[in-house]
């Protein structure tokens, strides 16, 4: 069980403001700038100058603590690659003292993460192609587009500029096409038309109001390093020394190619099949008059087109979780009634769906000290050019994603080998990959939908949805440490 | 036509068995290659594959030398384990993706053979949090075993220590063998094309490295399934 009384406190001024709270609802473009270290001299001013957060001339460093209304017009945080710490000159026995997996970086440690084939980290597209000149990453919110140029020129004074990344928040009708207009619905979807970013660690900050959920507060250890993690006894180990590492985290970043025209084809596909089955089966995929309930289809083509849409994600597409509700989605589900489900006993919900893949949170999992011990923060952007439906097209685009989290082993990397690509916490689903984010094939992919009399109906042949273009692990440094980064000498 | 490579082929394949020639290989040969193109040691265990059903059934070789090399050393350990032997096994039980696992002792070195599933890391992080005291009672008799000890609170470099001290597998594929020895100099992969013919060379300098190996990935008498997929087909849960 997680301590719900821990007696550890957090100094929010020094922890980045991007790990314990997202910033899409207030800003809603975000650049993701990598940048070569070439003059330390240079750089190691703009940090300085960056944490002093006095300088018109450099973006001062998001930190954690409340803001007071109207709220910044930007944001701004960095997080650095492992050839980042030592171009900027840290001392090898501090260099010395990371993690493994950050140390090898992401190319090197792909094969593990599913990124092989075309996800293989040497098709990543430039900036975020494993390059050892990728340094830092620097990542910008702002509510326009203009502002986010400007900042770029005046990161570009101190860093060599390798290329950047941009990203913006959509509502429904942005990737669902203009059936869906009006809907009224926030702009938190991504492509493949979810709803995103409704589940993250529940933590408990009290100068933060608490999350609309009941699940388990996680312990500070899951994002922060320097506290209790959520293995028990178990602590992560604080790089650089004790002081300097407490409250930073890392983040495996990651540029995601979806295929929202391969996506609506198998949905298209899947839901073919399924009208073929024999009437009393049908009923057990939709029961009779079922496709009343599901909005913005015009049959019952379309609506199990969304059911089956539903099962892969374990959600509904505006978020209702199927464990729930797995005939129909709310129309307008509450913030409770997004979150609070657990996959106990006998759930609904495919043990192979994605969600219920990437966090089992109470469900009965294989490794049983595992179940919310994996947990990540997780904030996305989509990119690229809106979709629609009625004229799809093949342009790229898909997620720019931080996956945030105290160790990459024990966490991002857990998850993506073990949960998303294995199915090991569940003898049903193990050795087929999560339908969604898998790194399947069409010869010998495998999902089986939960019908509604509780038996499977397996659907197979479906391609990989989502490539990898690019990525990297970046040590996302308290504010203490970015300060002694800026006053290193030599 | 048969080909008996004539004089020449027939003297150089004689050539191993002749007391001269090992001598010379052993004494000049290997050494003179070792310093020419030394190869570095490479990391234990087995390695990811893109099939799933290849990442299931995994072979852990663990070698851990005695920090007391005597009769009374080996009686120690033996002592160590067998008075913790229920809490370790039932702790094996709780990590949920192990096959099977043993202890034994092989020329001064407690030897832990284990199959498991999934990533390596994964498995010792388990590992640690259900019988970490368990195995902190046992590395303070091993050499080098002090630094991670206890090991819940040097996780990483519990998962190093044992990468390091697990035996490297041996590819299935010999030419892979190129591959493996590449990377880990990092240098690119097959530029320029390994000789065929050097590939003896690679393997006899490769085993100087890394002196302790396991032979490929071992035989199998069914397909890869996960220890819980075989708990649950006979009834006995997971």
């Amino acid at each position: 069980m997680i301590d719900e009384t821990t007696s550890e406190t957090l100094d929010l001024s020094n922890i980045q403001g991007n790990i314990l709270k997202g910033y899409r609802s207030d800003l809603q473009y975000v650049r993701h700038i990598a940048l070569e270290v070439k003059d330390r001299a240079a750089a190691r001013s703009f940090l300085a100058r960056s944490v002093a957060g006095k300088d018109s001339g450099v973006p001062a460093i998001t930190r954690a603590t409340l803001w007071a209304d109207p709220g910044p017009e930007i944001c701004f945080n960095i997080g650095i690659t492992f050839e980042g710490m030592r171009a900027l000159g840290l001392p090898s026995a501090m260099l010395e003292s990371f993690p493994t997996e950050f140390v090898e970086g992401m190319a090197k440690r792909s094969l593990k993460i599913g990124d092989f084939g075309e996800s293989a980290a040497v098709n990543w597209a430039a900036p975020f192609d494993g390059s050892n000149r990728l340094h830092i990453i620097a990542t910008v919110y702002a509510k326009d587009r203009a502002r986010l140029g400007r900042v770029q020129a005046d990161i570009a004074r101190a860093f060599n500029v390798l290329g950047e990344r941009d990203g913006w928040a959509r509502s429904d009708v942005n990737v669902l096409g203009p059936a869906y207009a009006n809907d009224g619905s926030p702009d938190n979807r991504v492509f493949f038309g979810y709803a995103d970013s409704i589940t993250q660690p529940r933590f408990k900050v009290p100068q933060y109001p608490d999350p609309p959920t009941t699940q388990p507060i996680a312990p500070y250890g899951t994002v922060l390093l320097g506290y209790e993690t959520p293995l028990e006894g178990v602590r992560f180990r604080v790089p650089m020394n004790d002081e300097l590492g407490k409250d930073g985290t890392f983040n495996s970043f990651r540029i995601l190619a979806q295929d929202v025209q391969a996506f609506e084809a198998y949905l298209d596909e899947a839901a073919g099949l399924l009208m073929q089955l024999e009437k009393d089966q049908h009923r057990q995929v939709l029961p009779a008059d079922g496709e009343k309930d599901i909005p913005h289809v015009k049959d019952r083509f379309g609506a199990i087109r969304e059911f089956v849409a539903a099962q892969i994600c374990g959600r509904w597409r505006n978020g209702t979780p199927v464990d729930k509700w797995p005939y129909a989605p709310l129309p307008n589900p509450t913030p409770e009634q997004l979150h609070d489900f657990d996959y106990d006993g006998d759930s609904p919900c495919p043990a192979g769906a994605h969600i219920r893949r990437a966090s089992p949170r109470d469900g009965q999992i294989v490794q049983r000290a595992a179940n919310y011990a994996r947990q990540l923060v997780r904030r996305g952007m989509p990119y690229g050019p809106d979709f629609d439906p009625a004229k799809p097209d093949k342009a790229e685009r898909g997620l720019l994603g931080s996956f945030i989290g105290a160790s990459i082993g024990a966490q991002f990397e857990a998850v993506m080998c073990d949960w998303i690509n294995l199915g090991l916490h569940n003898p049903d689903i193990t050795r087929f990959n999560d339908p969604m984010i898998g790194a399947n094939a069409t010869e010998t992919s495998v999902f089986d939908l939960r019908l509604h009399d509780g038996k499977n109906c397996r659907l197979r042949g479906f391609p990989r949805f989502v490539r990898t273009r690019g990525g990297a692990y970046a040590f996302l440094p308290s504010i203490n440490a970015i300060e002694y980064l800026a006053k290193l000498e030599g | 036509m048969a080909d008996d490579g004539g004089w020449l082929g027939r003297f150089v394949d004689r050539l191993p068995d002749q007391g001269w020639f090992k001598f010379l290989s052993t004494h000049v040969v290997v050494p003179f290659w070792w310093w020419r193109e030394p190869k570095p040691k490479l990391p234990g265990g087995p390695r990811m594959a893109v099939q799933p059903g290849e990442n299931l059934q995994r072979m852990m070789n663990l070698i851990m030398p005695l920090k007391d090399k005597t009769p009374v050393g080996r009686a120690t350990i033996a002592m160590a384990l067998g008075q913790n032997l229920d809490t370790l096994y039932s702790g094996l039980d709780n990590v949920g993706t192990i096959h099977f696992a043993r202890f034994i002792i092989v020329e001064n070195n407690l030897c832990m053979i284990s199959t498991y599933d999934g990533d390596f890391s994964s498995y010792v992080r388990d590992f640690i949090v259900s019988i970490g005291s368990v195995f902190d009672a046992i590395l303070v008799h091993i050499e080098g075993g002090d630094a991670v000890v206890p090991t819940k609170e040097h996780v990483e470099a519990f998962v190093d220590w044992v990468h390091d001290r697990d035996l490297f597998q041996w590819p299935d594929f010999a030419t892979d063998l190129f591959a493996l020895q590449d990377e880990a100099m990092g240098v690119p992969a097959d530029r320029p094309p390994h000789e065929i013919a050097s590939l003896s060379r690679a393997a006899v300098l490769q085993m100087k490295a890394n002196p302790n190996l396991s032979l490929g990935s071992g035989f199998r008498s069914y397909p890869g399934f996960s220890a819980a997929q075989i708990r649950s087909k006979f009834g006995e849960g997971w």
